[in-house]
């Protein structure tokens, strides 16, 4: 549109630029099909032999993919629906209820959001093995495995997300006064209120904040491969698909692992596809990742 | 007077949005949220009920951890009991700094090293193809397909990509084919880190293309206009004109990237588990193998605050930057 | 992180191999896989099900979790369930690589299990995280007859037994005979100027200044050919590798040069390669000589098949003409959480798996029952390991199980059994061992010279070791 003619250049660097970005994801699903001695010797070749389904029975029978795939479903619903409960209630209260100490309470909000995550893995275990009278433990949280039996600990530390409250209080701002002061005076309470008249109007930013939660809690890796290391019965996706590494004969192990991946990617993917513009504009308002 | 018919018509409760936003019109607008002190009471009660969960958390998960993570970096303890803690002063941080110690170098430098790596090469390919999809038709499609590593679990980025790296894979597959040797990306200490920097550059490429193009869309047209007329070509108009008012997007850009890199390891956990030797180890990885493998609980917590007080920084002069440039517009 | 150069297949092959029978062995694991991954034991220490009358059940975590290994095991652990009611055992395993992040995270979590096999280098830090329990007076004793020093000195932490060792290997010189013999050498070497001698006469290359014969083996593949052979050629040399004391490193010394020195020799003058993957290229015929442990000569057999009769053992070689030979022992042993509610009864089991003698037939083909031919006796724990082609400490036992009909090989590393060191296990040492692993490879590709090299390791150690304390 700025240049004149046909933009080869562009072209070009958009389209190299794309190949380089798909390959990984092309060379995923080409080695899930490669039979045994065909990934991972010389010389490379990136087409399989044959396009069977081999692997992806391997995955489904030897990962035992069916209890990992319950394992991440559960505790990524358990995320979402907590996080977009918790925001939408939160959000609300600070964005169209008047009452001593909001300020500060939003601004203690956005600190949290200041603290990396890193910061609490240590703490947070600690806390889930000394919660009190759970798992074995007395009230002075001693004695037994406290929250860590469950596959509650995995979703625990993710049921509420400062950024969610954030994102959810600003759309709401938007929300006419004027809607909520007639419902007020037709005697509605505020619960009904936020249930009745507000949450339908935050839909958009709650399909935000739900997609980005979902991948978010989907893919997450690093706390729950602490989880399923003291517990392995509550193993998730990336974590089962991860731990069957070096395990067996590599020729044999990748495209199985491979075929997993696939497997676990598409959920998300299509998600993705599906509602990308929705995705999109949380990553821009978060401009994390 | 309205408000009686209401009950009869569907009552409050079942009032839908759009109903709620007819009534509006018809009604004469309540401006005073203040009621009297006993609503304004009861509406605080009501207030904090809403906000309930969300402070019962932060106080449990984040006001709490804080302060276990304050004193563990200031104990030692060998992990028995809670009771077992012992204070140490500031031994722990002493200790990640004492002549000998691995934490600041090789850890802290690869930290800082893989976050610059990354932010360099994302800004430069993400201001590459932004500006080009710009002169482009489909441009979602485009941005649509940088943007799938995004979505995708680390697991599969980083076993994707450590297996294109082997000997025996798509990359040295290409080398070859082009008549190079193979590199032993991941297993050779001098290429370790490169390597995986290229991968975490890889995959956020796309939210860096993301928040670019909305820079490129809000620079005015007419600017672009009086350099065509002035018969300024195209990497003059992009030097001057481009990068210039692109300013705060690329701030951002590398603000957020360096702050992410500063604190992922899943990444390297996958791909390396921080090897070969320390050549990929990262201050956060380092804080979890203390912890978790080693359990020295006490310079694990330490090592956190190091690198919080890292990322802080960073996050300081972010804002200091952005109110800056606020000034300036 | 591999200490001896494999993972969960102990004895079935090396990290890197993919000859034959890692093959097999993988086929066997994956059929295991699932069982292991996720039906391993969640379980809080041992409580069984809580209601009198009922069994206590005891959890083992092991790194046995495969093939073989997981077979060995499961052997004695059937015979124990079947024979006794009031007190049953269950086997839980993770990867090698998992497995002290799995005993800490899980001892954390106050999910430990009953009985623990950890390596041994762990053993100060799992007494001091509270994991390993000291053995009670009459099991110390019982130890103390029935091993080794060096096995019992692998299973101690401040002079305090902590379990019954079980898997133990020393290092020794393999050497290609073939190689030997085509370079006018008909003896292994046994000092380390007939090593260094032998070493450059066996190296060939090709016009293009390739490689195709390494003298002498010096791999930075794993820890096993990188750290394990340094302590092996130190432990020769007299030297140590942890101060007496434990709190330092006395690698900064006479014996550390002059090892160190050696292996840079090597190096400069072409006769080692450090880059390459040992596991193959000694069996491929492209290595001469080269230092392992004792669990390689059972993936050696199943990967060279016929070549295998070119490869011999012979101990260590010593800095000087009729000194004291020296080598290195590492192991595992098998203890009981300290933490656990039936430590009684673990140790029980225990004696009975490590110390019970049972009769055994003739060669590593052991079996429990009468009805094999008796030639001696030994404990299960013994047959499990030579049924892997490992050893135990108790010397007895493995000249009952190592019969006329076993491989010869095996010997020099059991006549070690006498002489070796064991691998320091202070708290902190296998942080130690990391660093000690990176200070070599730094060495070996020429980043620090001798003295540099030296000196980043001794400061690193000291600190880090200082610091577990």
């Amino acid at each position: 549109m700025r240049g004149r003619g046909v933009p080869w250049v562009s072209y070009l660097v958009v389209a190299v630029g794309a190949v380089l970005t798909m390959v990984p994801f092309l060379d995923m699903v080409m080695t899930s099909f490669k039979g045994p001695g065909e990934a991972g010797t010389l010389p490379y070749r990136f087409l399989p032999s044959a396009f069977d389904l081999s692997n992806y029975r391997a995955a489904i029978s030897q990962l035992n993919l069916p209890l990992l795939f319950r394992n991440s479903v559960v505790v990524t619903a358990a995320i979402t629906c907590s996080v977009l409960l918790t925001s939408s209630l939160a959000g609300y209260a600070l964005a169209k209820l008047r009452f001593p100490g909001r300020d500060f309470v939003f601004r203690l909000v956005l600190a949290t959001m200041m603290f990396p995550p890193f910061l609490f893995f240590v703490p947070h275990f600690l806390i889930l093995v000394h919660w009190p009278l759970a798992g074995g433990n007395d009230a002075l949280g001693r004695g037994g495995a406290g929250l860590t039996t469950g596959i509650a600990a995995l979703a625990v530390p993710f049921l509420v997300n400062g950024f969610g409250v954030f994102l959810t209080r600003q759309f709401m701002l938007s929300i006419p006064d004027e809607v909520l002061e007639a419902a007020r005076i037709d005697g509605a309470g505020e619960f009904a209120l936020w249930w009745r008249v507000v949450l339908p109007q935050t839909r958009p930013v709650l399909l935000t904040l739900g997609l980005l939660t979902f991948v978010d809690a989907w893919n997450e890796y690093i706390w729950a491969l602490l989880i399923s290391t003291a517990n392995p019965s509550v193993m998730t996706l990336p974590v089962g698909i991860q731990l069957l590494q070096d395990h067996l004969d590599p020729t044999r192990t990748t495209p199985v692992i491979m075929s997993a991946l696939v497997l676990s990617t598409l959920p998300v993917l299509l998600l993705f596809l599906l509602l990308q513009k929705h995705y999109i504009r949380g990553v821009m308002t978060s401009g994390l990742k | 007077m309205v408000s009686t018919l209401v009950p009869e018509r569907a009552g409050p409760e079942r009032a839908g949005p759009e109903r709620a936003g007819r009534e509006r019109r018809a009604r004469p607008v309540s401006g005073a949220a203040d009621g009297p002190p006993r609503t304004r009471r009861r509406r605080t009660v009501v207030a904090y009920l809403f906000l309930s969960p969300v402070l019962l958390f932060f106080a449990v998960f984040l006001v709490l951890p804080l302060g276990f993570a304050v004193l563990l970096s200031l104990s030692h303890w060998s992990g028995f009991a809670l009771s077992g803690i012992e204070p140490v002063g500031l031994d722990n941080f002493a200790a990640l700094f004492a002549a000998g110690s691995t934490f600041l170098v090789p850890v802290l430098t690869n930290t800082l090293l893989f976050a610059l790596g990354t932010v360099a090469l994302a800004l430069g390919g993400s201001v590459l193809v932004a500006s080009c999809i710009e002169r482009l038709r489909f441009q979602g499609l485009w941005r649509t397909l940088y943007f799938l590593p995004i979505v995708t679990t680390v697991v599969a980025v980083g076993n994707v990509w450590k297996y294109m790296y082997e000997p025996g894979g798509l990359v040295n597959g290409v080398l070859n084919a082009a008549g190079a040797g193979s590199v032993a990306f991941l297993a050779d200490p001098d290429t370790a880190l490169p390597s995986v920097v290229v991968v975490q550059a890889w995959a956020s490429l796309g939210s860096a293309i993301l928040v670019l193009t909305a820079g490129l869309k809000s620079i005015p047209e007419s600017y672009y206009e009086a350099a065509s007329l002035d018969g300024a070509g195209q990497a003059t108009v992009f030097w001057r004109i481009t990068l210039p008012l692109l300013r705060p997007s690329l701030l951002f850009v590398c603000v957020t990237q360096f702050l992410t890199g500063l604190q992922s390891f899943a990444l390297i956990t996958v791909m390396t588990k921080g090897g070969p030797g320390d050549a990929t180890n990262v201050a956060a990885l380092e804080m979890y193998r203390r912890a978790f493998s080693y359990g020295d609980w006490g310079t694990a917590s330490a090592a956190a605050f190091v690198l919080f007080v890292v990322v802080l920084l960073v996050t300081l002069a972010q804002l200091w930057v952005f109110r800056r440039k606020g000034e300036e517009a | 992180m591999t200490p001896d150069g494999r993972g969960a297949g102990t004895a079935t092959g090396g990290a890197g191999g993919t000859g034959p029978s890692r093959r097999r062995f993988s086929r066997a694991l994956a059929a295991a896989l699932p069982a292991s991954l996720l039906g391993a034991g969640c379980a809080a220490p041992g409580r069984g099900t809580g209601r009198p009358g009922d069994p206590v059940v005891l959890t083992l975590l092991s790194h046995y979790g495969g093939g073989e290994s997981k077979e060995a095991l499961r052997g004695p652990v059937d015979e124990w369930n079947a024979t006794h009611d009031r007190v049953k055992v269950r086997t839980t395993a993770v990867e090698f690589d998992d497995l002290l992040t799995t005993l800490m995270v899980r001892q954390a979590a106050g999910q430990g299990a009953d009985l623990v096999h950890p390596y041994c280098l762990w053993t100060g830090q799992l007494v001091r995280s509270g994991v390993l329990a000291p053995a009670p007076p009459e099991h110390a004793a019982e130890i103390r007859r029935g091993y080794g020093t060096a096995a019992v000195g692998a299973a101690s932490a401040g002079g305090v037994v902590h379990g019954y060792p079980t898997e133990l290997q020393t290092y020794a010189l393999y050497y290609n005979r073939r190689l030997l013999r085509e370079a006018g050498i008909d003896q292994p070497p046994r000092t380390w100027l007939e090593l260094e001698e032998a070493a450059y006469r066996t190296t060939r290359r090709d016009g293009y200044g390739n490689t195709l014969v390494q003298g002498f083996g010096l791999s930075t593949y794993d820890d096993s050919t990188t750290v394990g052979q340094t302590l092996a050629l130190l432990a020769s040399a007299g030297g140590a590798f942890v101060a007496a004391d434990g709190r330092g490193t006395a690698i900064d010394s006479a014996a550390g040069r002059a090892v160190f020195a050696l292996e840079r020799r090597l190096v400069d003058r072409g006769a080692s390669v450090p880059g390459i993957n040992m596991y193959q290229a000694f069996p491929a015929g492209r290595v001469a000589m080269v230092i392992g442990a004792g669990w390689w000569t059972g993936s050696l057999t199943s990967r060279m098949g016929a070549a295998y009769r070119d490869v011999g053992v012979a101990p260590v070689p010593v800095p000087e003409a009729g000194g004291r030979p020296g080598t290195l022992c590492t192991g595992f042993l098998l203890g009981v959480n300290a933490a656990g509610p039936h430590q009684r009864e673990a140790w029980e089991f225990l004696r009975w798996l490590n110390a019970e003698k049972v009769g055994v037939g003739s060669g590593t083909g052991a079996s429990t029952g009468a009805s094999h031919k008796a030639v001696g006796a030994a404990t299960r724990m013994s047959v499990l390991q030579a049924s892997l082609g490992s050893l135990t400490g108790r010397a007895d036992d493995m000249r009952v199980l190592l019969g006329a009909d076993a491989d010869p090989n095996l010997r020099p590393f059991l006549e070690a059994l006498a002489y070796a060191v064991p691998e320091p296990n202070v708290p902190g040492a296998q942080r130690a061992k990391s660093l000690l692993r990176k200070g070599i490879e730094e060495l070996w590709t020429g980043r620090r010279s001798v003295d540099e090299a030296l000196r980043t390791v001794r400061r690193q150690v000291d600190q880090e070791v200082a610091r577990s304390w």
